[in-house]
């Protein structure tokens, strides 16, 4: 069975529920909603021509045919233009695609197609030529249209031109040698970005990714290579393609479909989405597991043989059952897995599909759910004497009834509860994820809620000791009402039991202190703010006896001056003089209207001024001084 | 000693008395007067706190520097320390000093 698909080996993991993949899950294909939305988007009405060449040709992709054929044809017919080789080249593509539509090409179009098949035209230019010479049926120098090709890739190297070259290459005869153009499928792939190792895609986009897709398979289905993909990256490409669910133009529609077309149709790689019809759990209502196994168009592979090839159980590994083979039921694969009586529980479900060598990511794994149904017997209430002198009253009470009386617990005798829970359809024991004894005060609201465990011998108990249990209580007498709440995800029927009234009496010392119900939506208590208290001061008079004091070494000085005999008789009324003696007044007054009013700046601006002046002044009224002095 | 430390200073004085100029002694008072000015400052802020502290930086800040503006002027315009300001005269080093004063309290 050894396929060259499969001889990576690479186990595929499913979409809806993985379980510690390896490898890849194909995470997008196009579903049935996808396909409407993709077809909706391509039966748009035609504006121009390049508009109809995407949608007839995409609609073909995917196997649908355009709903008026006639129409589209003359549609085409009236809107080719015959002087340029694209509105040519959509032309026949088109024509080929749509049934009964004919024409006749003049033999200057022939011409200009052909002469557009040289070294100096783009390769967009020699693609669109060779595809209409192609699709008219007119002859086609494929040795001449390889070399010009081959020359144009060298000089054109963005990702676009190569994928339109192996397009191109895919009309040329198989006896030229493609094996150069082939060889560029291998470059592309090198080129694709790795997203997260989940998507592989052209920094271009999802479009570029698409027509590549498209192309690869179109060239490797022509020249009998299998192109040089792994199967990861295949499944990656795929991912990365059918993300796109919207399509904002009509040519990203048109390369999905292409994509999509192509990787339905080819001869080496089918990818295979295998998806449960609806969720992925059996029960005893509904027993049979079923499987949609379809290509990425969502077609189903009703050809294929789906096995399972194992099934084990997720908490204890055991295999219940395997190599057991799905039947075929209209499109969806379906077995039944409650056959072989699981437990309830999850289990791991290795599928296969097989059938067809070009099938990939055909095998993965699977979480099944088994539900069941629980059943609650052996209940017993029993109020416990803890003095141990007294015999426990015991009373057995069925599920949904609730028991007769009420049981009292206090400060002698605890109150017990004992059960068991077991399989409805098995027999076995369950131990479920919730068993709850829930207490409900009825005068004040409060509920209290415990969890019951299970002994050894899978009996649950409960046991309430009214000494023990005060603070949970906080110490709230009265008669509370007893539920029994029972679930889990593989139960089927969870249980809400009202089962008993319990009165609970606290030793009367400690006074319940009256149960707040905690409102949270008062408005809380106001913040005042709390502005920042000036600094403490000292009192005026010090303050003013302290400026007086410092005025007082002022004094001191003139005192000293005079004592001393300063001399100011050498003062002369030269005109520098007066001049630098006022500058510098001038200059101390500046100072103090810098401190009540100015800013450094503006000081700065005046001082300036002033100061070259004083400066001038001074120097000259020194000099003076200097030379009088050495004299 | 605390004689001979009075004689110390009534010896300092008679010689301070008589050999400075007087000049110089001008300059002296207006030194001791920066300093007394300061002083006080400091002693008011060590004694009700440093509220203002803007204040009290600023004008004990102001009383040092004239402080040493007015001893760097006394240096220069010694004569007896003539040699070591060769280029400088006493009245340029005057004039450095109102300059140096108008920058300080800028």
């Amino acid at each position: 069975m050894a396929a060259p698909g499969r001889r990576l080996c690479l186990v595929a993991v499913l979409l809806l529920l993985l379980v510690g993949a390896q490898a890849l899950a194909p995470s997008h294909h196009l579903t049935a909603r996808d396909l409407a939305r993709l077809r909706a988007a391509l039966e748009r009405p035609f504006t121009d021509l390049q508009a109809a060449y995407y949608s007839i040709v995409g609609l073909h992709s995917l196997g649908l045919r355009v709903a008026d054929e006639k129409a589209a044809c003359n549609f085409v017919k009236s809107h080719v233009d015959s002087s340029s080789d694209d509105s040519l080249f959509y032309a026949a593509q088109s024509i080929r695609v749509l049934s009964g539509c004919e024409v006749t090409i003049s033999n200057e179009t022939r011409e200009l197609l052909l002469a557009a098949v040289s070294e100096d035209s783009s390769i967009t230019q020699i693609f669109h030529a060779v595809g209409a010479l192609s699709s008219f049926g007119l002859p086609l120098a494929s040795q001449e249209a390889l070399s010009a090709l081959t020359a144009r890739l060298s000089k054109e190297e963005n990702v676009l031109a190569t994928i339109q070259a192996l397009e191109t290459a895919s009309y040329l005869s198989q006896q030229a040698d493609l094996s150069g153009i082939v060889e560029e499928i291998e470059d592309l792939v090198a080129r694709l970005d790795d997203l997260g190792g989940v998507y592989l895609q052209f920094e271009e986009g999802i479009e570029t990714t698409a027509l590549f897709a498209a192309a690869a398979y179109k060239l490797s289905d022509h020249v009998g290579t299998e192109p040089a993909m792994k199967e990861e990256q295949i499944i990656q490409l795929m991912n990365a393609i059918f993300s796109k669910k919207n399509f904002e133009t009509l040519s990203e529609a048109f390369s999905v479909a292409c994509a999509a077309g192509s990787l339905s149709h080819n001869r080496y790689h089918l990818p295979v989405v295998i998806v449960p019809d609806g969720p992925a759990a059996v029960s005893h209502h509904q027993p049979v597991l079923r499987l949609q196994v379809t290509n990425v168009m969502s077609k189903p592979l009703t050809q294929a043989s789906v096995k399972l090839d194992y099934a084990k159980s997720a908490s204890t590994k055991a295999t219940v059952l395997q190599q057991t083979a799905f039947t075929l039921s209209g499109e969806v694969f379906e077995l039944n897995f409650m056959n072989v009586k699981p437990a309830s529980g999850y289990y791991d479900f290795s599928i296969s599909v097989d059938g067809d060598n070009r099938f990939i990511a055909n095998r993965v794994e699977l979480k099944v759910k088994v539900s069941t149904e629980v059943g609650i017997t052996n209940v017993d209430l029993s109020t416990v004497d803890k003095d141990q002198s007294i015999a426990p009253k015991t009373t057995r009470v069925a599920y949904p009834a609730k028991a007769k009386g009420s049981f009292t617990a206090d400060s002698h005798q605890n109150f017990a509860l004992s059960f068991q829970l077991i399989d409805v359809n098995s027999g076995a024991d369950l131990i479920p994820h919730q068993t709850f004894v829930r207490l409900h005060n009825q005068k004040t609201g409060q509920e209290v809620v415990f969890v019951a465990e299970p002994d050894s011998k899978n009996v649950y108990k409960f046991e309430l000791d009214t000494s023990e249990r005060k603070t949970e209580f906080d110490s709230a007498s009265g008669t509370y009402t007893l539920y029994l709440i029972i679930g889990d995800a593989t139960l089927e029927n969870p249980i809400l039991w009202n089962v008993a009234d319990v009165v609970i009496k606290f030793p009367e010392e400690d006074v319940p202190s009256t149960v707040q119900s905690k409102n949270l939506f008062v408005p809380k208590p106001e913040i005042k703010h709390l502005f920042r208290e000036p600094e403490k001061r000292p009192p005026t008079v010090v303050s003013n006896t302290f400026t007086a004091l410092i005025l007082s070494p002022l004094l001191l000085l003139l005192i000293l001056w005079i004592k001393i005999g300063a001399n100011i008789s050498n003062f002369s009324f030269a005109p520098s003089t007066i001049v630098f003696h006022m500058g510098h007044a001038a200059m101390l007054g500046l100072m103090y209207v810098y401190w009540t009013q100015l800013n450094m700046f503006q000081t700065l601006k005046y001082l300036a001024i002033l100061g070259g002046v004083t400066f001038l002044a001074g120097n000259r009224m020194l000099a003076q001084k200097a030379v009088k002095r050495t004299h | 000693a605390a004689g001979s430390v009075g004689s110390v200073v009534r010896r300092f004085l008679a010689e301070y008395g008589s050999g400075t100029s007087s000049r110089l002694k001008v300059l002296d008072a207006y030194l001791l007067y920066v300093m007394l000015t300061g002083a006080l400052q400091f002693g008011y802020c060590l004694g009700v706190g440093t509220f203002p502290f803007n204040s009290f930086l600023s004008g004990f800040i102001s009383a040092v520097g004239s402080f040493i503006l007015g001893v760097c002027l006394r240096i220069q315009i010694n004569p007896q320390n003539k040699g070591e300001f060769q280029g400088i005269s006493p009245e340029r080093a005057f004039a450095d000093f109102l300059f140096a004063n108008t920058i300080l309290h800028l």
